[in-house]
This record gives C-alpha cells, structure tokens and sequence, in this order.
C-alpha cells in the first residue's frame, strides 16, 4: 500500500510494488487518457509527467514514485503550457486518429516548460520518441510553435 | 547460566534437532558462497534450469559445453564424494580422473577454502537433480587430450588454497579472498598468455567472449583509481553508478547472478582489496566527468535521436532509469567501439531489484553502416572522442554465437 500524488490528489494503491504505473492509471484508478501503445518504451503513447519531466509510465513501477507529483492528459490542460499546447492542438487540429496524442500533448508541454521557444531542432529532438502512425509529425511542430508564441 | 545449561542438555539429548539446524545453515552459507562464486551464470544454458549446464562456450579450438551441476546421480554431481567435490574445484580433475579445461576457472577456486567447497557442495546438493546428460565438445586434435592437461596445470595451477597476508587488514584479506578465490574476477579481467593462462598482467583488462572485460587496476586513467568507493559500490552491487554508465553482456550477468547478493561489508571488502591492485596502463582510458561533445557525422546522431534518445534521452541522462545513463561509461570511451558494438548487436539487459532493464538489439532494424554510424556517435558525444567503429565489427557481431534472450523468452 503505497500512495501516488496524481494531478494534486492522492491515492492509496494496494498493487505489487513493480506494477507500472500506467496500470495504475487505466485499470486500478479508472484514468484511461494516458494510453497503451508499444509496452516497452518505444512509442511514447504513455507518456506521463513525474515532477514536470515526461517519462514512459508503461516501464515505470508505481512505487518508484511514491509521493512524487505525477500529471496526467487528464490535467495537463489545467497548467499554463498545457492549456497552450491543448488550444494550438485544436486550432492546428492536428490529431487524426488520436491514439498517440495525449503522449504527444504530454511531451509537448514537457518541452515547453524547459524550453519556452524551442527551435525546430529542438521540437525534433524532444519529439523524436513519441510515434505517431498518422504522420501528424508536420502538424505537431506547427502548433508547437504556435503554443510557444502564445 | 542455568539456561545455557538447560540448552546444552537440550542439544545433547536431541541430536536429530541438532542435526537438522546445521545442515541447513551449512546450505544457506553454500547458497551465498554459490552466488559469490557465480557458479550459475556458467553452469546455466540461456533460459535452461539453473545449474543444469548446457551454456555453449566459443573457445579458440572448439565449442565447449558447462556440465550439469544439480545433484543428479547419472548426469549430475550426484555421486561426487566431499574429496572428490574439492579435487574438482581445487586441481579440475573430474570423479573419474579425467582433467577439465580451465573454462571452468579452478585456477581461481584452488584458491577456496576447504569449508568453503563443502558449503557449496551442500548447497549444490540440496537442489532438485535434473537429468541433464552434457553435451560434448567438439575440440580437434591435439586439444581433445584431455591428459595433456596435466602439464598444463603443472605450470599455471598454482593448486595452493588462498593464504591471508598478515601485514594487511581483515578486510583486505576478505576482499582478496572474493575477488581471487570466489569471484574469479582475474578470469576474464586479466589477459591471457599464450597458453591460455592469466597472464602476469592482472587485472590489465582483456577480450572475452567478445566483450571487453576493462581495466580494475588502480591507474586512474584507465583503470579504476578515479572511482569513488561509493561509485564502485554502487556500481558492484546494482549494475551502474551515477557518472559512470551502466554494467553489460557479462558484468550484467555477474552482477545479476552473483554481486548483486553480496553483503554491503563484502562488497567494501573487494573495492578495499581492488584499490591495491598495482596500476597498469591498458586499454580504452575512462571518460572524464566533463566533456565537450564531437561534432560526428549526422548519420549517427539523427539514427540515436529518433531510435535511442526515447529511453536514453538526447543528452544521454536516461529516461526514468539510471542503467540508461550513457554518461562516463567506460564502454564509450573506448574509440575502437568493442562493448558499443557488443550492446548495439546483442542488447543488453539485467534484473535489478526495480525490475529487468533491457535494451533489444537494434540489429533487425538497422544496417552495417548505420549501426557503426550510432557507434561512432555515441563515442563522439559521450567522451569526446573520435570512434574508429567501421560496419564490419558490426557485421562480425551479427553472427554472435549467442544472443540474449528477449525479456520474456
């Protein structure tokens, strides 16, 4: 039993300690926006923020961040560069079948907390893990851009 | 007073109690010894039953397979007596005389003890028997002699059980027990002689199995002596150390099988023991804490941007996991590539206590050239060094005898 601090509420878990953290989400607590893709860290669909960075929650056990501040795509909107990135998303309407983008919001906004106006290089280095079969590649550096003029 | 008196009776009038306490003791110190030993990682074929042999070993003249070490009578050490159990470990003479190969490392073991043996013995034989006949090799002529061994071992066995030098510490002694005598660390660390044999050179770091096992020696710059000991620690008991890269191929296995078991006080024991080994200047030199990155070929960095820096982050810090950390690894100062070569053709993986941590081969996805162009790279930013990996040494890789399992296989 353990406790996870996600998007300013806490939550008792009784779950193996080993138990990645995006089962927590979707099956234990019921928070089906962080997706499922690869399962191995590939595809950055499950992507996360613990403490403001973006990590792969499909390889991460729960209890290795016991207590640590976690957000989710459920609240992400509720930060200044999440509400940017989510108003540039639907005006760049970027998302074609949507599986990939809440892990796209998630790295997106990550990369616009550490680096407010990011360079095209940037955006591609700080995106290159998040897979989308769409090819929405084009539209998400747009609207990044978009979010960072905001 | 009373109580100790009213116990010694107890112990005398019930010898079966007595006796079942000290058996078990006696496994649970063989069991640790085993580990310390690494007795498992050698005597376990890729996803086979533990200690049922059956591990493949690419030697110079043949291939050479680890015998069955459970207690099985037919194909097992099941009818080893104690003496028999020690000659093995101590001279590589087998129960029915004939002379092992030195791939088992009993000119390590000779250094054991005797009561050391015969908890591992104990432990050995607490194990379920598995039926498990050992494959045999297939060494040509003249190497299939067995009994020319016996001049073999007259000059590279020392067969002198481990003798503590009083002028050092407790722990010192400890340390070069493990380290010598259990840990074989010398087998694969030290370079080999003509023969075969450890080479004077110890710990001056060595090719094995295609790995390169590096420099233990106190040489700052190419050995151990710039670690800290909270460093070699770490890295001795989890597998990687912050600034220092995590361990691969056969350390992950030592580490996992064996290291990763030790008590905190054996663990200090061997960085006590390896801070006096005099310093040689072989191999690749480390990564200094600080670096300024080559600028390399954009092949190489736009392959480990968008197939690498998901896990490994661009900058190399790891995501979410420090065996991720590429920063200060050994393996990415050494410009001739050999251990980079090594992960990016067979992954890497080791089981922590936070859970397996792999790396898939990156061999079905990638070309010769690509894969040497990552190589190169890693080698450029990580130690500011210019990487010599040319597309053959992956190519060569390619046809490893022995890829590790995928997680879960």
């Amino acid at each position: 039993m353990f406790q996870l601090l996600i998007n300013g509420q806490a939550h008792q878990v009784d779950v193996p300690p080993d138990m990645p953290l995006l089962w927590v989400l979707r099956d234990v607590l019921g928070m089906t926006g962080t997706k499922f893709g690869c399962g191995i860290a590939q595809c950055g669909a499950c992507t996360v923020h613990v403490g403001g960075n973006a990590v792969r929650s499909c390889l991460l056990p729960a209890s290795s961040v016991a207590g640590q501040p976690i957000t989710t795509i459920e609240a992400v909107g509720e930060t200044p560069s999440g509400a940017k990135i989510q108003r540039a998303w639907l005006n760049h309407e970027v998302v074609q079948c949507g599986y990939c983008q809440s892990g796209q919001i998630m790295a997106a906004t990550a990369l616009l907390d550490a680096t407010p106006k990011p360079t095209d290089a940037d955006i591609d280095v700080a995106m290159a893990g998040n897979i989308c079969r769409c090819a929405t590649y084009v539209r998400i550096r747009a609207a990044i851009h978009a979010a960072a003029e905001a | 007073m009373r109580l100790f008196l009213l116990a010694s009776l107890l112990t005398i009038a019930s010898p079966f109690g007595a006796w079942a306490a000290s058996p078990s003791d006696l496994v649970q110190q063989g069991q640790y010894l085993t580990r310390a030993a690494d007795c498992e990682a050698c005597h376990t074929a890729p996803g086979g039953t533990p200690f049922a042999g059956g591990r493949q070993f690419q030697l110079p003249f043949g291939d050479l397979y680890s015998p069955n070490i459970t207690p099985d009578k037919d194909t097992g050490i099941g009818q080893y007596t104690d003496a028999q159990f020690l000659r093995v470990l101590h001279r590589g003479i087998g129960r029915e005389g004939q002379h092992l190969y030195p791939a088992m490392p009993y000119p390590s073991y000779t250094k054991m003890s005797d009561d050391d043996a015969r908890a591992i013995k104990a432990y050995l034989f607490s194990l379920p028997p598995v039926h498990a006949p050992t494959k045999p090799n297939n060494f040509g002529f003249p190497f299939n002699q067995r009994w020319l061994m016996v001049f073999w071992n007259l000059i590279n066995n020392p067969d002198a059980r481990f003798e503590p030098d009083s002028s050092k510490s407790a722990e010192w002694n400890r340390g070069a027990y493990l380290v010598e005598a259990l840990g074989h660390c010398a087998e694969c660390h030290t370079p080999r002689n003509f023969m075969q044999a450890k080479s004077s050179r110890e710990f001056a770091g060595a090719i094995q199995a295609g790995w390169l096992a590096y420099n233990l020696t106190s040489d700052p710059v190419h050995g151990i002596g710039a670690w800290s000991d909270a460093s070699l620690k770490e890295f001795l008991s989890t597998g990687q150390a912050p600034g220092h890269g995590p361990a691969s191929g056969p350390m992950a296995e030592a580490v996992e099988d064996s290291l990763q078991y030790l008590k905190p006080e054996d663990i200090s024991a061997i960085v006590t023991y390896l801070r006096t080994v005099p310093a040689r200047d072989d191999g690749p030199e480390v990564v200094p804490a600080t670096i300024t990155p080559l600028t390399t070929a954009a092949l190489g960095e736009h392959i480990f941007i968008r197939a690498c820096a998901g896990c490994h982050l661009p900058n190399g810090t790891g995501r979410q996991s420090p065996w991720a950390a590429l920063g200060g690894s050994h393996s990415t100062g050494d410009v001739t590539g050999n251990n980079v070569v090594q992960v990016l053709t067979n992954g890497s993986q080791i089981e922590t206590d936070k859970g397996l941590m792999f790396m898939h081969p990156f061999t079905g996805a990638y070309t010769d050239e690509e894969l040497s162009a990552v190589a190169n790279y890693l080698i450029g930013q990580f130690s500011a060094r210019q990487g010599q990996v040319m597309p053959q040494q992956i190519s060569k890789a390619r046809q490893s005898p022995e890829p590790k399992a995928a997680p879960g296989s």
